[in-house]
């Protein structure tokens, strides 16, 4: 088959997305189809901008390509899965989040525009009609899904995929640190687990990874860490790559995962394919879907005093923390997160 | 339902004001209200009824808006009220409160005025009335070409004010019928609201008469037409019958005015009061036995004086244009236009001489009118139900954007077969975005 995967690139930015979408494009050619990412450049602001992307995504023609067909569209991403094609499938990663969930919350933006509220009827109208017209929708998860059949009334199944290089994940002993990799930014809530570290009172060690999505930020968090008198207990270890961040993940005593309301996130299933425990918060989102307290590791309330409970809590019992680990990786391999599984149901 | 309500407020020199008063009660019983101002001074005992914010144009927190069910945009014809509403509305879709249907005044006062931004007033005519529209409006202000109230005929400029709004609220048939021509939101007709008062006598038989007390009140400009009812009044030998009292600002020369007036000998029967509180306005017209409410050319707008006319129970001389022409003929007496008004003041002068049940009657039966078709609730809650129902439209109005932007864009493809097929395509896909159901 010649299948186009839908969607929409940041320039200069890199995140899970652009992981997803390639990840899927090299799992639909091992399976021997032609396969290529159309990514069509996105921008947000002015608010207006979003529905000038809306209207240039229905406008693109991608049904053939010089006389062939192109035989199935994935549609990952708002607006590329606007984009009309005949044989269309979704696979949600999400949809435009400050339309839904984030309107009126902190980390919304649209909100506070002129027309922001003219601009999420005009999202939420679209996707109820377009996401509505197609034949089969999965969502990037359970949360993902929840959330279509909440603001737009559509069901969607949630389809589970593998992190990248999945297979690469090893375990090793337990050093004395935590480890939470993410893009340094407000909705992966670093200032949190700081102000957690400083209500800790066993001396928990945290090793950040991962780039700032703005530079300000960063130097943000090492002042915060620096007013909590935490400074000398954290790492800020920047962008890292792939194999430094897999030996981190298998020397480190559990991972610190507490984003706002999550999509999916790659962090929880690398840590269970590192056998290690997860703290995560109950309003983390995807992360819940594969986090079971008490047996693969500890869900808090997203609030600094018990959260540190938690990290004392494995800090301290390292047995329990490495069963933990043992029981989400034992997990992981029974809920069939495999390429194989997404690509047989993407094409059923 | 959380509404914002962006009106001028006392002690704003304007009706709309008043307006926003006399609904508010209602208002706030069926609404969370927010009263928005860029008044620099405000009636304070607002605050107990309502939050009242203070706005800066540039800084507006467009949070607080977007929070809002609806916002509701009232408009009028002075830019000094409403130009920050006008502008605010055009940034985001509401429900806007027409005041006055003809806003060529308005506009031109806005671009050319206060902006002194001739081209863009010039763009705006030929947007909504092509070459004509635009070589009439650069005429207008050339020599001895048309003057501002042939524009504000002919060119009202309506469109402006309403066309991208999730609502519309109008307040006389005249502009629901034209409006309804070529408006696709929804459009209400809702009779200006006012509070009836709550005992008043026939203002003829507690006073007595004659000499009989006539009042006007309120902006008096030209349109007022108080040369005409000084004329008919000095040409009439029952004039000592006669008392007019005059209360409001003159906003044209006013030394002229009284000159006038002692050149016409009626210094013993006309006193100008100028600007008058509502206390001492409602005594005022307790006391007068006829109200004039002549306004003439008209901007097409329902007359708050005359629901306070009534209000008193008090018969009326009104001019036979507009929103006035509609009113039942039992409730007020139409002055003709141009050649015949001072022949017709003169006439109902001298029936009220002749017949003053009648004209008492005429008060009883404008208040009865005033109290069935008026009642600020029954207003509060249509206008309400339609904020409700216009939510829906919200993506549609996102869409006219998309499609003024887009035709924009397109025009500069002009003249090309290529550009009529992509326009084609464009306004399927707009429409299709937009589409309900």
């Amino acid at each position: 088959m010649r299948i186009l995967i839908a969607t929409v690139h940041v320039p200069f930015i890199r995140g899970g997305a652009e992981v997803h979408a390639e990840g899927l494009r090299d799992a639909l050619r091992a399976a021997g189809h032609e396969v290529e990412i159309i990514a069509v450049p996105f921008k947000w602001y002015p608010a207006e901008r979003i529905i000038d992307h809306m209207l240039a995504c229905r406008l693109l023609d991608v049904t053939e390509v010089m006389g062939t067909p192109v035989d199935l569209l994935i549609g990952l991403r708002f607006p590329a899965y606007l984009i009309p094609h005949p044989n269309k499938v979704l696979w949600i990663l999400h949809q435009f989040r400050t339309a839904y969930e984030l309107w009126d919350h902190q980390l919304g933006d649209l909100i506070y525009s002129p027309n922001g509220a003219e601009v999420r009827d005009a999202i939420r109208h679209a996707d109820r009609h377009f996401i509505g017209q197609t034949k089969v929708v999965y969502a990037n998860s359970a949360n993902v899904a929840a959330r279509l059949k909440f603001f737009c009334d559509i069901n969607a199944s949630p389809l589970y995929h593998p992190p990248p290089h999945a297979d690469k994940f090893h375990t090793a002993e337990a050093e004395d640190y935590f480890f939470f990799p993410s893009r340094l930014c407000l909705p992966k809530r670093q200032s949190l687990v700081l102000e957690a570290l400083a209500n800790t009172k066993k001396p928990v060690r945290v090793r950040f990874a991962g780039a700032a999505d703005q530079p300000a930020y960063q130097s943000e968090l090492k002042t915060l860490a620096r007013k909590l008198r935490v400074h000398d207990r954290v790492e800020w270890l920047g962008s890292i790559d792939e194999e430094k961040k897999r030996d981190l993940y298998a020397r480190c005593l559990g991972v610190i995962y507490p984003p706002i309301d999550e999509d999916y996130g790659y962090v929880t299933l690398e840590a269970m394919l590192a056998s290690k425990p997860l703290v995560v918060c109950t309003d983390s989102g995807g992360p819940l879907e594969f986090v079971r307290d008490e047996e693969t590791g500890l869900i808090s309330e997203p609030e600094a005093a018990k959260l540190a409970r938690a990290f004392d809590r494995l800090w301290q019992d390292r047995n329990a923390a490495k069963k933990m680990g043992a029981a989400g990786n034992a997990l992981y391999r029974e809920m069939n997160i495999t390429w194989d599984n997404v690509v047989r149901k993407l094409l059923a | 339902m959380k509404i914002n309500w962006f009106s001028p407020l006392p002690p704003a020199r304007t009706d709309i004001a008043h307006y926003t008063t006399r609904v508010l009660p209602a208002l706030t019983e069926l609404a969370e209200v927010t009263l928005w101002t860029d008044q620099s001074d405000w009636d304070q005992s607002l605050t107990k009824q309502v939050a009242v914010r203070s706005y800066r144009l540039g800084k507006i927190p467009w949070v607080e808006l977007n929070r809002a069910d609806a916002n509701f945009y009232n408009i009028g014809n002075n830019p000094l009220f409403h130009s920050s509403i006008w502008q605010i509305s055009r940034l985001h879709a509401g429900i806007v409160v027409l005041h006055d249907l003809r806003l060529h005044h308005f506009f031109d006062d806005i671009f050319r005025v206060n902006w002194r931004d001739l081209d863009s007033y010039l763009a705006v005519m030929e947007s909504y009335y092509g070459e004509a529209g635009r070589l009439d409006a650069s005429e207008c202000f050339h020599g001895n070409a048309r003057n501002i109230d042939h524009m504000a005929e002919h060119y009202p400029l309506t469109q402006l004010a309403v066309e991208h709004q999730l609502g519309v609220v109008v307040h006389t048939g005249e502009a629901f019928d034209i409006l309804s021509r070529d408006q696709d939101c929804p459009l209400l007709l809702a009779p200006l609201p006012f509070n009836a008062k709550r005992n008043i006598e026939a203002s003829l038989s507690k006073a007595g008469g004659p000499p009989y007390r006539l009042i006007a009140f309120g902006y008096i400009g030209k349109s007022r037409r108080l040369l005409s009812v000084l004329k008919a009044l000095a040409d009439m030998p029952e004039r000592s019958e006669f008392q007019l009292d005059v209360y409001g600002d003159i906003l044209d020369d006013e030394d002229q005015l009284r000159s006038q007036i002692r050149a016409l000998d009626l210094k013993q029967q006309v006193h100008l009061h100028g600007f008058a509180s509502e206390k001492k306005l409602d005594e005022a017209l307790g006391q007068a036995h006829l109200s004039i409410n002549l306004r003439y050319p008209t901007m097409g707008e329902a007359s708050g004086s005359q629901l306070r006319i009534w209000s008193h129970g008090l018969p009326s001389l009104v001019s036979q244009v507009g929103w006035y022409s509609s009113l039942p003929a039992e409730t007020v007496a139409f002055v003709r236009t141009d050649e015949n008004e001072i022949g017709d003041i003169q006439l109902h002068l001298r029936a009220l001489l002749k017949e003053p049940k009648r004209f008492e009657e005429m008060g009883r039966l404008g208040r009865r009118v005033l109290e069935a078709e008026h009642a600020p609730a029954r207003y509060v809650q249509a206008i309400l139900e339609l904020a409700k129902q216009s939510q829906a439209r919200r993506p549609q109005v996102t869409m006219n954007r998309l499609a003024d932007r887009t035709g924009v864009m397109l025009s500069e493809w002009a003249n090309s077969r290529t550009a009529v097929e992509a326009v084609e395509n464009v306004a399927k896909e707009i429409f299709e975005l937009g589409r309900v159901g």
